[in-house]
């Protein structure tokens, strides 16, 4: 069962002429785990805005095909109703913070709030969510006094706690140093395994490689490939296109070529992979 | 960074317990009686008599008293001292030096005034360390206040110390490529303009994925909102707005008959 349905989805912004998705098909199965790879400009974020209903509902411009959630249009939903369907969680923690609450705790009931639950649901829920991203220990805390990787958390933890159908992640921790990228996605895996259905935008290709079912990899708009994440991260079609191409991945290409690489065998994403192959 | 952006002190007394509401309109009560009462010597009993009072009740007469000391009390002292030496009223010179004399009336008038200020900022003093600010606006937003304007007040308070730290950051960028922001006042201020175009410019950009934040939140929902924080509104509450408006109401008729 599909949870996720778009057929034919071109959007092209106002002001431009080139669609920045063109004839895009996408079926996400319930609990998925989607990562979308692709280059600068091939219509990734654009792709995670027409996901959570921010085109057509925020972005105006033109959009073509059908998207569909839980089999509800989103042109025929409202951008306050689809956030219940579908979550976002963008680049910029910073931004993500609302701004309007003075601890975390208030910060990750906000949407609640906003939404008109109860307050007898929102303390169990918001306490519910916060061991599940695992930053309990930060729920007096000012959101604005945390790192970077804790803020991210927090924002994670803000959509998380909404319940929506389907988690949008656009590249979480392309702002992180490494301590916060390790973090959030500690918190990922743990919601893969969780078995949530979640579509995340991501450059490191090494991490995507860990937990995603199925990489779709975009490029000038279009689906250039679709499948499982061996297949499709160690594909001669990315190279030189401007893809995130793992290091590992790279140099048994190169390897190979020089005939240091076991013949038949596929090429590596990640570390593990890489010295396994490596011995043979 | 900045762990406290508001007043707000959490401690367990009677005065925290009121609702917000409560609490603006005694400090807007208080100060109107002490700016309009015809009686001189108000602002000072409404200092000693409620203030001080009221800060021992709420239990935070320390953390008053040092912000009356350290802030309130320089700052009227000092409109004390201008008030005095060039308020152009009254014969009776009692001092005098060069160009500068201070009369008896204006000495008077000097005294009062700075003893309405203080009575002033002593009140909202008051409402501020005992009034948790998501509170205050949660409790406007139920009577009413649309959450946008909530929201826009909330937000620029605690976005004030991130702009400061941002601005810091392009200093200190220009500076680096050659920017002189030292010297003469004049090279001063114009050492500010290569700084507004970024902050500015920048902060336009932030306002985009700050909505998208704010929208993916379900902030413009149409349902009903609801709030984490209980705010009690008890019939004591009512009653002593009640007798807080008389107040102001008697006060204005008082003054209107004395003058």
């Amino acid at each position: 069962m599909a949870i996720v349905n778009l057929k034919q989805v071109t959007y092209t912004y106002p002001l431009t002429d080139t669609p920045a998705l063109s004839k895009v098909d996408l079926q996400i199965k319930e609990g998925e785990f989607l990562a979308i790879i692709g280059p600068n400009g091939s219509g990734k974020s654009t792709l995670c805005y027409t996901l959570a209903g921010f085109i057509p509902h925020f972005f105006k411009g033109e959009l073509e095909g059908s998207v569909e959630v839980a089999e509800v249009e989103t042109k025929s939903s409202t951008l306050n109703e689809w956030v219940m369907n579908v979550g976002l969680v963008f680049q910029n923690p910073f931004n993500q913070i609302s701004g309007a609450k003075y601890s975390v705790f208030e910060e990750i009931a906000f949407g609640l709030e906003n939404l008109g639950v109860p307050r007898e649901e929102i303390n169990p829920r918001v306490e519910q969510a916060l061991i599940m991203t695992g930053i309990d220990d930060l729920a007096e805390r000012s959101p604005y006094s945390l790192s970077g990787g804790q803020q991210q958390r927090v924002a994670l933890t803000s959509i998380l706690v909404m319940q929506p159908k389907v988690l949008v992640l656009d590249e979480p921790t392309s702002q992180l140093d490494p301590i916060g990228t390790r973090e959030v996605f500690g918190v990922i895996r743990s919601l893969a395994e969780r078995g949530i259905t979640v579509v995340m935008v991501e450059h490191k290709v090494e991490w995507v490689a860990q937990f995603a079912d199925r990489v779709v990899a975009l490029y000038e708009g279009q689906v250039l490939m679709d499948g499982k994440p061996r297949e499709v991260l160690t594909s001669d079609q990315l190279v030189g296109k401007g893809f995130g191409i793992s290091r590992y991945t790279s140099t048994a290409r190169e390897a190979a070529r020089r005939g240091l690489w076991p013949k038949k065998s596929e090429l590596p994403v990640t570390l593990d992979e890489a010295i396994t192959g490596f011995k043979k | 960074m900045h762990e406290r952006l508001s007043f707000y002190l959490k401690r367990d007394s009677l005065l925290h317990s009121l609702n917000p509401l409560t609490k603006l309109t005694l400090a807007f009560g208080l100060t109107f009686v002490a700016f309009l009462s015809p009686w001189y010597w108000t602002p000072q009993f409404v200092v000693l008599i409620i203030i001080i009072p009221l800060s021992i009740l709420g239990r935070i007469q320390r953390e008053y008293i040092f912000t009356a000391l350290r802030l309130i009390l320089p700052a009227t002292a000092f409109l004390f001292v201008m008030q005095a030496l060039f308020q152009p009223i009254g014969k009776t010179i009692i001092f005098q030096f060069w160009f500068l004399h201070i009369t008896r009336e204006s000495l008077s008038f000097a005294f009062a005034n700075a003893s309405r200020i203080f009575a002033m900022i002593s009140s909202f003093t008051l409402f501020l360390l005992t009034t948790h600010p998501s509170e205050l606006m949660s409790d406007l937003t139920r009577r009413g206040l649309p959450s946008q304007f909530a929201y826009v007040i909330i937000s620029t308070i605690q976005i004030i110390p991130q702009m400061q730290s941002k601005a810091q950051t392009i200093i200190a960028a220009q500076r680096s490529r050659g920017l002189e922001t030292e010297g003469s006042i004049f090279k001063r201020i114009g050492a500010l303009v290569p700084l507004v175009g970024p902050l500015v410019f920048g902060s336009l950009v932030e306002v985009e994925e700050r909505a998208i934040a704010i929208e993916a939140r379900g902030f413009t929902s149409t349902r009903k909102k609801t709030s984490l924080r209980e705010i009690r509104d008890t019939g004591f509450d009512k009653t002593l707005r009640s007798i807080l408006v008389l107040m102001v109401l008697v006060i204005i008729v008082l003054k209107i008959r004395a003058s």
